[in-house]
């Protein structure tokens, strides 16, 4: 790994970096103030039966708890996009990008192996997913406690879904790394990554809402992520255990590609 | 001592296409090495090649005795390098592209103030974003970080595209100035004057073949000169004379073509009355574009044909 990289990679990305955080923690924030102001109202309309029953279970769990809203929270579609623009946005311009721009040949002129490279920046993405993920349950956290319903949260259970958090999006930003290494141009790369995560989501989606689908959701990543079980205790390492496996692949797929790759000159 | 080394270089692309073909060529050390050819003809390839950017179908290549396909790494940490249309960081201001640039080789920029001060980029400038710079400056800042570390050795994609006629020269000078201090420069370019002004010896290549390889000086004075000789009285008798070529006489006015030594040519109008005598200084350029010629057939000519061996 090259450290004068990580920190220019670092300082290239802050100021979005803390644009995309704050903004995730303002829709954690959200969630405890939403459940405790709205909560019930919520369960009286679900019971009444004017909604199905189908969408109070989307996200794996019950939405009228505070774990529940928080899980919700966690896989709303603001809440992905908002992780997506380093998963995805971030790792597929990290080579591809560069490569389309011409600096890659500048930085690659430099004593950095395309491995080390490669590491560097899926690091960084690491990173940057970490910091996005928490920033959402700062938020839950603070939210929870200034509402007075910390105690229904389960605190020491929010590490644990904040692992499983990364773990999807350092996945699916190993996915668009290991695309983003293959590439010479953004279109295939973005086709790609950002076509694997809405199909994925799409998935998992589907799966939810209706019974008979509910046999592919494993083949969704998303299907993995499950904010509601790890809130609730119930989760088991397998889900930790896939979603870190697909990032292994994806990261393994990118060091062994990249360097056997031909970097003719930029067209 | 040769620097860089390429023997039997050969890149081919999926099955049709053939980049460059068993190109073996040796730099010495301490030289500038001019590398030509038309566009598309291996110039980019090759370097690339060196770099460790492309992997090689056949041969091998090796810069100051270390493998450009296994040692690539160490190699980029002892060579400085100025792709051709450089592309830099544009959100980036001068100073901070350049810092990082050097960080990355983990050298001190020992050379960068001079090269500031002779490229006449100053403190100002370098504050500036990247994005303001002129097609000039951002070529300045190209040659810079190519040499700000003082690399061993220096690989130069057309270094002088972009720079006004007086940067032009103050590059050359610090060419000049990295060859005094024995370093080598690996020097690509289409500016056939630049080359005739800097470099040792040159090499041209075309559809990825290497065709010559000579010292600029006897590439010169191998070239046809253009001779013009106006006499008093009876012309001089330059039939047969050694070198000259395309004799024409008319009304006191003889033109010719005069080519290697001009000693039997002087000898053999030394006896006549000469009004006035014009020599066309030879340039490479005449000489590029029969080595550039599509019709010319395959082979390498030249002085340092010991040191190079057909792909």
């Amino acid at each position: 790994m090259n450290t004068v990289l990580l920190a220019r990679t670092w300082e290239a990305q802050r100021a979005k970096l803390l644009a995309v955080a704050l903004a995730l923690g303002g829709w954690g924030f959200l969630m405890p103030v939403i459940y405790a102001s709205y909560g019930a109202q919520f369960r009286s309309l679900m019971e009444s039966g004017v909604i199905p029953r189908q969408l109070a279970e989307f996200g794996g769990g019950d939405i009228f708890s505070l774990p529940g809203a928080v899980s919700l929270g966690f896989i709303h579609p603001i809440a992905v996009a908002l992780n997506c623009v380093f998963a995805i946005g971030f790792s597929t311009g990290s080579v591809a990008g560069e490569r389309q721009r011409g600096t890659l040949e500048v930085l690659l002129a430099r004593p950095i192996s395309r491995r080390s490279l490669a590491l560097t920046l899926y690091a960084a993405i690491v990173l940057f997913v970490a910091i996005t993920t928490a920033a959402f349950l700062v938020g839950v956290f603070v939210a929870s406690a200034l509402w007075g319903v910390s105690a229904e949260l389960g605190l020491s259970r929010l590490p644990l879904l904040w692992l499983n958090g990364v773990l999807l999006f350092a996945a699916f930003g190993a996915i668009g790394l290991a695309a983003s290494v293959s590439f010479d141009r953004m279109t295939p790369v973005l086709a790609i990554a950002l076509g694997f995560t809405i199909v994925s989501y799409f998935v998992d989606v589907l799966g939810s809402l209706w019974p008979d689908a509910k046999g592919l959701q494993p083949l969704s990543l998303f299907d993995y992520l499950k904010p509601s079980d790890v809130l609730s205790g119930t989760a088991t390492p397998v889900d930790f255990a896939v979603l870190a496996g697909v990032a292994a692949a994806g990261v393994a797929f990118a060091l062994v590609r990249f360097p056997a790759r031909d970097l003719a000159a930029p067209s | 001592m040769s620097v860089i080394v390429t023997d039997g270089l050969t890149k081919r692309y999926g099955r049709s296409v053939l980049a460059l073909d068993g190109l073996s060529v040796e730099v010495r050390e301490g030289e500038i090495f001019g590398f030509l050819g038309p566009n598309g003809a291996g110039k980019s390839t090759t370097i690339r090649l060196l770099l460790g950017l492309l992997h090689p179908t056949m041969g091998r290549a090796e810069i100051l005795g270390l493998d450009s396909e296994r040692q690539s790494v160490a190699i980029r940490g002892r060579v400085g390098y100025l792709p051709g249309g450089i592309a830099l960081y544009d959100s980036m201001s001068g100073e901070a592209l350049l810092d990082y640039l050097v960080d990355l080789y983990r050298r001190p920029p020992v050379r960068r103030a001079e090269l500031l001060e002779r490229l006449e980029l100053s403190a100002v400038d370098l504050r500036r974003p990247v994005r303001d710079y002129s097609r000039g400056m951002r070529q300045k800042v190209g040659i810079i970080q190519a040499l700000q570390h003082d690399p061993d050795v220096a690989i130069l994609d057309e270094p002088t595209e972009g720079l006004d006629p007086l940067m032009q020269r103050a590059f050359y000078d610090v060419l000049d100035d990295l060859r005094s201090n024995g370093r080598t420069i690996f020097f690509s370019s289409h500016v056939l004057s630049e080359v005739e002004r800097v470099c040792d010896r040159v090499a041209i290549i075309r559809a990825g073949r290497l065709v010559a390889l000579e010292d600029v000086g006897a590439l010169l004075a191998r070239r046809h000169r253009h001779v013009e000789i106006r006499v008093r009285g009876e012309a001089p008798r330059l039939d047969g004379v050694a070198g000259v070529s395309k004799l024409v006489t008319r009304d006191g006015l003889l033109t010719c073509e005069l080519e290697g030594d001009v000693g039997p040519f002087l000898a053999a109008v030394q006896r006549s009355d000469v009004a006035d005598l014009t020599i066309e200084p030879a340039h490479l350029e005449e000489a590029f574009l029969e080595f550039y010629q599509d019709d010319r057939p395959a082979g390498i000519v030249g002085t340092d044909v010991g040191a190079v061996r057909a792909g």
